[in-house]
């Protein structure tokens, strides 16, 4: 297919979403996280909001429950444990070509 | 990056037992046909480090449309396949209501919206793919396209539900709902770009790893050194 079509669909799927994004975000009360916009949204109902679309000043943090909740260390812990047995998986397979004789599936 | 976010006890019992069951038969089933079919180990290689990474990323809170997190399940389906990307739903949710991000009661109903991500992107790639699209856009669309098929399956499985102690009748709780799926369209934007740069990076380095050449015809060295 020719690349302008391509791109071209691209782009018209980007801009209508981010046209019902922009509704979505001033609609349930603007510059919420995510978790008190849904609440707030689904108990009151929407309402126009305002607020910055991007807050560099916040930067990125760890979700509410995790961060307030004192449970940053088990995050880590989890997060740790599943990128190194992930790499681990993928390492050995790439080196061994499998768990066992061939590519066998998985009984 | 749909989610579901409210507390335990805002669905009725009966919309928390069907969506449970839809979802333990969701499972259910990927299981039996990765029994009945098998997977490559290659693929479950591949899941582990999905699982890891689209964990990880699910707890960070970017700051952008006020507050939001990504989910990476459009990736993880292009990647691991619909079979496990519906796994990686299952274990990132887990992991994540244990932590209070997500209610427990939940659990089958982002269960369904997340590997709905995962399998409508995995299929959305295929197609575009085999209609000669190039990686970048093909895998970006397919993403986006996943990512607002979990968007509506959660808009419509809260509007089905009704919330408990909402003061919204059922119009007006389709109305905000549909403000939170708009959003949630905006940000699958976000996830769709970034997808489509870390699929084409793979497609270029690694194009076994996204289907698109045989792993057991991937070149040799040529043994042919400066």
């Amino acid at each position: 297919m020719q690349r302008w079509k391509q791109y071209g669909g691209l782009a018209g799927l980007f801009v209508a979403f981010l046209a019902a994004g922009y509704w979505g975000f001033t609609a349930t009360g603007g510059a919420l996280p995510w978790a008190k916009r849904s609440a707030k949204a689904l108990q009151r109902g929407v309402q126009e909001g305002g607020g910055s679309l991007v807050d560099f000043g916040r930067g990125i943090v760890v979700a509410g429950p995790i961060r307030k909740g004192g449970v940053m260390l088990e995050f880590g812990a989890i997060v740790l444990v599943l990128v190194v047995l992930g790499i681990g998986l993928y390492v050995y397979v790439d080196r061994y070509g499998g768990f066992e004789d061939g590519e066998r599936p998985v009984r | 990056m749909a989610h579901i976010h409210l507390g335990e006890g805002s669905f009725p019992l009966w919309a928390l037992v069907l969506w449970t069951t839809l979802g333990v038969a969701l499972v259910g089933a990927v299981v039996y046909r990765i029994r009945k079919g098998g997977i490559k180990t290659h693929q479950i290689a591949l899941a582990g480090i999905g699982a890891a990474a689209s964990f990880a990323i699910f707890q960070l809170n970017i700051p952008v449309w006020g507050g939001i997190h990504m989910n990476l399940t459009g990736l993880v389906g292009i990647l691991a396949g619909p079979l496990l990307g519906a796994l990686i739903a299952l274990v990132v949710n887990i992991f994540s209501a244990a932590f209070g991000h997500g209610a427990v009661g939940l659990l089958g109903a982002n269960t369904l919206v997340n590997a709905s991500e995962a399998i409508v992107a995995y299929y959305a790639f295929k197609t575009l793919m085999g209609i000669d699209w190039d990686v970048f856009p093909a895998s970006a669309s397919a993403a986006t396209l996943g990512l607002s098929a979990g968007a509506f399956l959660m808009g419509a499985i809260i509007v089905i539900s009704g919330v408990n102690g909402s003061a919204l009748p059922r119009g007006d709780l389709t109305i905000a709902v549909a403000g939170l799926v708009g959003l949630n369209l905006g940000v699958a934007v976000i996830e769709g770009i970034l997808t489509g740069f870390i699929v084409q990076f793979l497609a270029s380095v690694r194009p076994d790893l996204v289907g698109l050449a045989d792993r057991d015809t991937k070149e040799e060295p040529t043994g042919v050194t400066a």
